[in-house]
């Protein structure tokens, strides 16, 4: 399975509109120089913290069968950067970081889910 | 002559006490296997303490939280506030001990999720307090709710145990400590510890397949 077929499907399995793109997000022609996997598993993001350099594209793949959101900022201020609805087991999202950063993110569903991207 | 008949007498006596006790005769290699079989016949296993642990720690959940939903009820705000802080530390000891088997990451996520249904528990107990029928019902529409994020987080941790299963077991855990809360919101003590009673008796329900599936999860672990 191709990148775009991956972001396709992962776009399929988010709730429409739930998808914000602030100009962190490439469109969906373009590609990220490189990739990083992030898994939710058992109520986690694994990895927690990734660091990755600019250009990179962040998936997010929910192995727990429950909704989880990938949602940017944390639950006291979510920033809007991104927010993304993964509705179940299997369903994944993916962003492309192209600026450095710190860029933290939670679950809406299970607030007390974070993680981080740190961007070079 | 009178010690030599009574020593006699005590063997015959003893046989007939080993005899009586298993129907025939026991030979001396018999006797030896029963004791190397006793040797290994314990309750003292890995298996059975993570049973017991876990039985211990949900049914003191029960009563740590009926004391905190009856002291709240009955507007005993010093007495509620000490029986919320041990069921907060049962909380510990019980996402503690999911971290002993699943590691620190699984023990910090547990925590917030299983602290999440006592507040729940919480908002249901101040809906009958205050007779607010819509937070009952939003605090029942929750507990329902999140009987399937806590049956999604153990199914994850474990493939043995179903996500289903797991949540009608728990969603009976939210039956049974209502009736408890309802019990003795209606100020009818009989009722409310017996209902104690059959909540704390339920928890066998999660504890004792949590404990086996865990066990059938790492053999190794448990082996002794």
């Amino acid at each position: 399975m191709g990148e775009r077929q991956s972001w396709r499907s992962a776009a399929a399995g988010a709730r429409s509109g739930a998808a914000v793109a602030l100009g962190l997000l490439v469109t969906l022609g373009e590609s990220a120089s490189t990739e990083q996997t992030v898994i939710i598993q058992t109520f986690q993001f694994k990895p927690t913290l990734t660091e990755v350099p600019a250009g990179t594209r962040v998936s997010f793949t929910n192995q727990d069968d429950i909704t989880h959101t990938v949602t940017s900022g944390t639950p006291e201020s979510p920033d809007g950067k991104f927010s993304h609805r993964l509705e179940g087991k299997g369903a994944s999202a993916a962003v492309d970081l192209t600026k450095p950063g710190v860029y933290p993110y939670f679950c809406e569903r299970h607030r007390s889910m974070r993680g981080e991207i740190r961007v070079k | 002559m009178k010690r030599v008949v009574s020593s006699i007498v005590g063997a015959v006596a003893a046989a007939a006490i080993l005899v009586v006790s298993v129907g025939q005769p026991v030979t001396r290699a018999q006797a030896q296997q029963g004791h190397t079989m006793a040797a290994m016949t314990t309750s003292s296993t890995k298996a059975s303490g993570l049973r017991s642990t876990l039985n211990t720690l949900f049914q003191e959940h029960i009563y740590l939280a009926a004391a905190a939903t009856g002291a709240a009820l009955g507007g005993r705000e010093a007495e509620f506030k000490a029986a919320a802080a041990a069921l907060d530390a049962n909380s510990v000891a019980i996402s503690k001990a999911i971290g002993s088997v699943y590691g620190q990451g699984a023990e910090d996520a547990f925590l917030p999720l299983w602290r999440k249904h006592i507040g729940m528990v919480v908002d249901y107990t101040v809906g009958v307090g205050t007779n607010d029928k819509a937070k009952q019902d939003k605090a029942v529409a929750d507990l329902i709710g999140y009987t399937q994020d806590f049956g999604a987080f153990l199914q994850s941790a474990n493939p043995n145990l179903p996500k289903s299963v797991v949540a009608d077991l728990v969603k009976h855990h939210v039956v049974t400590l209502k009736e408890v809360i309802d019990a003795q919101a209606s100020k009818d003590p009989a009722k409310a510890y017996t209902a104690v009673r059959t909540a704390a008796g339920h928890m066998q329900m999660i504890a004792d397949p949590l404990a086996e599936a865990i066990v059938k999860q790492f053999p190794d672990k448990f082996s002794s």
